[in-house]
């Protein structure tokens, strides 16, 4: 019991460790904001070898390299939008995960609200079908059943 | 009529959706538009791979239409296609190889130059050398200007300096017939 104990001791504290270390080991910067900004692009930025994986999550060389560069450019003073553009003006719109709003992609935004306009549209259309008229001899018919009916 | 029209709708929009969905089989999304098209070379100062003391700048490229082959002898697919690229070398066409080395980590060390050499001048030998020279791109800085995401790629350069074309992956027949013949005959005859 004692040893599991202090396995678990060993585990948890060493990824605890790996953790903390993670950001430190290569890149090392003079302000935790600066850091942050690190953190944040490497993980809005798009690996361009491996498409479904940040630059922060792939180990891919491209990736390496990309990191390094998001570094040096911070050191080197460069905002976050200055960065996100060095990176498109080399691996296109693709490199980041927001897309660009232009007539092509225009739709990811407006498809969502067509729809619901469509379908607000389809529910008001069927509510205003519902009410059937019915007339004074239907309704004597109706009537004459439940008086039989009793 | 229209209690009918309102049954075919699921019909309909199943449709749509299994012809989006079929598309997406036959789409790369590794193709995209490469967005470096139409602009000068990145500026770079590298050296010779074979002699460290010469180098080169993006005026090298001027005057000539090249090809400028990414690759490395790490990476299987392009010493498959370096018998082809030794074809069309041997039509005459000029073929500028740019060279990065996988093992070599900037934050760390750097493999010597000698062994590079070495390991380059054995690839060459066994299979066959298309190349007119490699640039030695050592930290992987102009591969990262011009948009490199592995190796095999390859960049159509004009006369005056300027990309024409960026291909992902070899150079086959069938690529060079389909992509590169059309805009490097054009660039030729100019």
């Amino acid at each position: 019991m004692k040893r599991l104990v202090t396995t678990l001791l060993v585990l948890v504290l060493g990824s605890f460790c790996s953790l903390v270390s993670a950001t430190d080991d290569k890149f090392h910067f003079e302000s935790p904001e600066k850091s942050a900004l690190f953190l944040d692009l490497t993980k809005e930025l798009r690996c361009p070898k491996c498409q479904n994986q940040n630059i922060a999550d792939s180990d891919a060389m491209i990736a390496v390299d990309l990191k390094r560069k998001v570094y040096e450019l911070l050191q080197k003073g460069y905002d976050r939008q200055q960065v996100i553009d060095f990176m498109k003006q080399r691996y296109g719109d693709f490199v980041y995960y927001q897309p660009p709003v232009n007539p092509m992609t225009i739709w990811l935004w407006l498809l969502p609200i067509l729809f619901v306009f469509v379908a607000l549209a389809g529910v008001v259309m069927t509510r205003k079908r519902q009410p059937a008229e019915i007339n004074n001899e239907q309704l004597a018919k109706a009537q004459a059943i439940l008086e039989r009916d009793e | 009529m229209k209690k009918v029209a309102f049954y075919l709708m699921p019909l309909v929009v199943f449709l749509g959706l299994i012809i989006f969905l079929y598309q997406g089989l036959f789409s790369d999304p590794r193709d995209h538009q490469s967005s470096l098209l139409e602009k000068p070379m990145p500026e770079f100062v590298l050296p010779d791979l074979m002699d460290i003391e010469q180098t080169y700048t993006q005026d090298v490229f001027l005057g000539e239409v090249t090809l400028l082959n990414v690759w490395g002898v790490w990476c299987i697919t392009c010493a498959i296609e370096l018998p082809y690229l030794k074809q069309l070398q041997n039509e005459g066409k000029h073929i500028v190889g740019l060279y990065y080395d996988q093992d070599i980590d900037p934050d760390f060390g750097i493999k010597t130059v000698e062994r590079v050499q070495q390991e380059v001048t054995d690839k060459l030998n066994q299979i066959a050398n298309p190349y007119a020279y490699n640039i030695f791109d050592v930290k992987r800085n102009l591969s990262l200007d011009l948009g490199v995401t592995g190796a095999p790629e390859t960049y159509l350069i004009d006369q005056q300096g300027k990309i024409r074309l960026h291909h992902i992956g070899d150079i086959n027949p069938r690529v060079w017939n389909k992509k590169f013949a059309p805009i490097y005959d054009l660039l030729v005859a100019q």
